[in-house]
């Protein structure tokens, strides 16, 4: 990526090592990314993949979960596992001078870690606690709600947490099997700031010469989502009501991606955005409001969502319907572009402030095989794409919207009724 | 580290700017002494209400357009009000700094409080309470706060009552901004690569310059937290909580903010802090513990946050109890200071790879008169030992002197 200096190796065994140089500050950060996260979950076994990755800082190679924790701890640093739908991913932030007590730790973890009996069940009723609390939120369940209808029971279907159910049954052996899968699906491990000499060989120095075999993530598909208009409502006890429209759509650096990425700034990005100036600024109706559309190896949601009072759900519904219509209706102008590009760029470069920064974002781009650049080949691809490519793009992509609903009875029955009136609904 | 440069206007508003060269935007950043606990009674909410308004435009720009000309120059901005200040802040590309300082100083500083905008606003701002109403857990803290705080404004909420909001008009706000935006209770502070920008040049005919002092000096009281305990059922809560509040000196004393950060640190801060390893990792009585310190001017606040079944808040509140009483009893052990220094330390080291992080800390401790540079709280950090922690501050954690509150659901 511009300014920074890129080093790429090959551990042994065939995971690829990106080493970004930036001397000055005195800190690492290391992300190791293995494809393969709660998208892979197999049946019966969703939350699997979180349950793993929590159990890993419980003890692995020599260390105890408790010397392990202390180790890490001891020298102030951070260290998080943690599944997403496409991956696991391992993130270490320290102080560079402590890189040769900690590097060793990544691999170790996913290579020797221990699987306690006793600490699975631990982390197990933490993840099962955290799904149930969840549920006083209800942003989280018109989400969890939306989720439903964009990817029903597919690979996208469940939270990274799991389902209670399948949550409660998962055992030791399971989770050993899918240890050994580590790596298998590809894998890539990042190093940002400044670097300690011979990272490599930390890297590797609690394996005893061990390789991992492990492959470099391949571009490949990954989960589709269903394609129809579909309404869900979840009645709740609340002043609000929560709306949330959303499609899934396609794969980041898939065609058409970048011109969505387009539409999110120019929608969602900033308060002079889109649905911002529409929604809060014109009409007052919500305080929060946005776009959600995150980076996923398969069809990713590309969602509105806002939440206004009760008694003006019929409005905010109203709103909300149109904005997205106008996006398959019209092309937006040439100033929006422009703006739509600047605010794309501002926040690429805001978003490599720091060495986690920088190394979440290549882990990101190589876990799903695309190439270290990618994120500055965007910023030249998406300055040539013209208002009619992303008016194509929506057209292709975003037809069939869903809408979930969080709220009391009566705002429900409001936005329903404007739903059905509505063509979107199909 | 590099070191703070600051510079006096003739009104005697200050500058203070920090050289960071490797940063790829620059972080304007707008301070003042007018946050929730400088309101009237009659004033609940108008703090935060202004700070919305003022992205409504000024005299010179219209609403949105800031946002749009911040924007379209590949920035963004923002704002947020607390109990004892204010700042909007901008980050932009170095070469458009000096233009988004113009636009951020007209836009703050001379605000155009239009009545349809306040209108509209208004209703903005009763979405966010809403939305906030809809989360228990917020209503939990806000009612901790409250019975812990008593009439001190820490107790009241920074969104306003309802029935003030409904009631405000432009005129009472008009006469807020005039009373706090004033020459001695703003300052701006500037982090990133800043060579050949001469901010302080362009600041000499700003708005900023010609701010008038304050009429007369006033304050905020000192907090005086009321220990107690108290049970509630809140709807749509899912698991139980126990929520305390504790109180240590304010942020004057940065010194023993420092101190309260180790020691929180020291209690619940990873798996081998005192409160986690006994609450969750061992006993399992918890899905979570959390100790923040909130430092603020009139007395920091530690709320401790409790997440767990509710037919174990007893229990949970009788181990927080047991955890506090044997920390007073004995002292930590060299090596759990340690861990917590280097945690506070690298948390502290981190926080500076981050224009946006570096102005809000300089520009902070500016407005409150406090000038130590960027070293300084490394200092302070190495400064404690544990028998200053035991005798200065862990007394001040003693359990019979917080606020309790159980939240149960409904």
């Amino acid at each position: 990526m511009s300014g920074a200096q890129a080093q790429q190796l090959l551990l042994p065994g065939g995971c690829p090592l990106w080493l970004i140089d930036r001397p000055g500050a005195g800190i690492l950060s290391a992300k190791l990314w293995m494809r393969g996260g709660s998208s892979c979950d197999r049946s019966g076994q969703r939350g699997a993949a979180q349950l793993l990755a929590g159990v890993l800082s419980r003890g692995c190679g020599d260390l105890s979960g408790d010397a392990l924790a202390d180790l890490v701890e001891g020298c102030g640093a951070g260290l998080r596992c943690e599944a997403a739908e496409d991956g696991t991913l391992l993130s270490l932030k320290c102080a560079s001078s402590d890189a040769q007590a900690l590097l060793p730790l990544l691999l170790l973890m996913v290579q020797r870690p221990w699987l306690v009996e006793d600490q699975i069940n631990l982390e197990r009723q933490l993840n099962l606690q955290t799904l149930q609390r969840q549920r006083e939120d209800p942003f989280q369940l018109a989400h969890d709600q939306l989720r439903g209808l964009l990817y029903g029971d597919g690979p996208y279907g469940h939270d990274a947490l799991g389902v209670e159910a399948d949550l409660r049954t998962l055992n030791r052996s399971q989770l050993q099997e899918l240890v050994g899968a580590y790596g298998q699906a590809g894998a890539v491990l990042v190093l940002a700031g400044e670097l300690p000499p011979q990272a490599q060989t930390l890297l590797l120095a609690g394996l005893a010469g061990e390789a991992w075999p492990c492959a470099a993530p391949q571009r490949q598909a990954g989960p589709k989502g269903l394609k129809q208009s579909q309404l869900a409502c979840s009645q709740d006890d609340t002043e609000q009501l929560v709306l949330m429209l959303g499609a899934s759509t396609t794969a980041l650096g898939a065609p058409h991606a970048l011109a969505l990425r387009l539409l999110h700034c120019h929608l969602g990005v900033g308060m002079s955005s889109r649905l911002f100036v529409a929604l809060r600024e014109e009409h007052g109706l919500a305080y929060d409001v946005g776009v959600h559309y995150p980076a996923r190896l398969g069809d990713a949601p590309f969602v509105f969502h806002l939440s206004t009072s009760s008694d003006r759900a019929a409005d905010a519904t109203r709103e909300l319907l149109a904005e997205w219509q106008r996006l398959l209706d019209q092309a937006i102008t040439a100033e929006d572009l422009e703006l739509a590009l600047a605010k794309f760029r501002g926040q690429e470069a805001l978003g490599r402030q720091t060495s986690s920064q920088l190394a979440d974002r290549h882990a990101l781009v190589l876990g799903h095989g695309l190439p270290f650049d990618f994120a500055d080949r965007s910023l030249h691809e998406a300055a040539e794409l013209s208002s009619d490519q992303l008016l194509q793009a929506a057209r292709e992509l975003l037809t069939a919207p869903s809408l979930s609903l969080c709220g009391p009875a009566s705002a429900l029955q409001q936005a329903e009724a404007v739903w059905q009136r509505h063509s979107l609904s199909g | 580290m590099p070191e703070p440069r600051r510079h006096q206007l003739d009104n005697g508003v200050s500058l203070v700017q920090i050289e960071l060269p490797q940063a790829p935007v620059v972080c304007l950043d707008l301070w003042c002494r007018a946050g929730s606990a400088w309101e009237t009674s009659a004033e609940s909410g108008l703090a935060h209400f202004l700070e919305h308004m003022v992205f409504k435009g000024s005299e010179h720009l219209d609403a949105g357009e800031f946002d749009l000309k911040v924007e379209a120059l590949g920035g963004n901005s923002n704002a947020a009000t607390g109990f004892d200040d204010v700042h909007y802040h901008v980050l932009i590309p170095p070469a458009a700094a000096p233009q988004a300082m113009e636009l951020l100083l007209d836009l703050v500083l001379q605000p155009r409080l239009d009545d349809d905008d306040f209108a509209m606003e208004r209703q903005v701002v009763l979405e966010e309470l809403a939305q906030s109403e809809d989360q228990p857990e917020e209503v939990a803290f806000q009612e901790l706060l409250r019975q812990a705080c008593g009439d001190h404004a820490y107790g009241l909420p920074i969104l306003g009552r309802r029935e003030a909001l409904e009631a405000h008009t432009t005129d009472a706000m008009a006469a807020f901004h005039r009373r706090h935006y004033r020459a001695d209770r703003c300052c701006l502070s500037v982090a990133g690569p800043l060579a050949g920008l001469d901010l302080e040049r362009h600041l000499r005919e700003s708005p900023l310059a010609a701010l008038a002092p304050s009429d007369h000096n006033s304050a905020v009281p000192v907090l005086q937290l009321q220990p107690g305990k108290q049970r509630i059922e809140l709807a749509r809560l899912e698991a139980a909580r126990l929520l305390m509040a504790w109180q240590l000196p304010g942020a004057a004393d940065q010194d023993s903010v420092m101190g309260g950060d180790l020691i929180t640190t020291l209690l619940a801060e990873g798996r081998r802090s005192r409160l986690v390893e006994q609450l969750r990792e061992r006993l399992r009585l918890v899905e979570s513990i959390d100790l923040d310190l909130n430092v603020l001017e009139s007395g920091c606040l530690v709320l401790l946050e409790a997440v767990c079944e509710p037919e174990q808040l007893d229990a949970v509140e009788q181990q927080v109890r047991q955890v506090l009483l044997e920390l007073i009893d004995t002292s930590p052990s060299e090596a759990e200071l340690d861990r917590a220094k280097r945690l506070v330390g690298n948390g502290y080291r981190f926080s500076l790879e981050v224009a946006g992080s570096v102005a809000a800390m300089v520009g902070n401790s500016q407005l409150w008169g406090r000038r130590h540079n960027l070293q300084r709280p490394l200092e302070w950090l190495e400064g404690w030992s544990t028998e200053r922690l035991s005798q200065e501050v862990i007394p001040l954690l003693h359990p019979d002197r917080a606020y309790c509150l159980q939240a149960v659901p409904a």
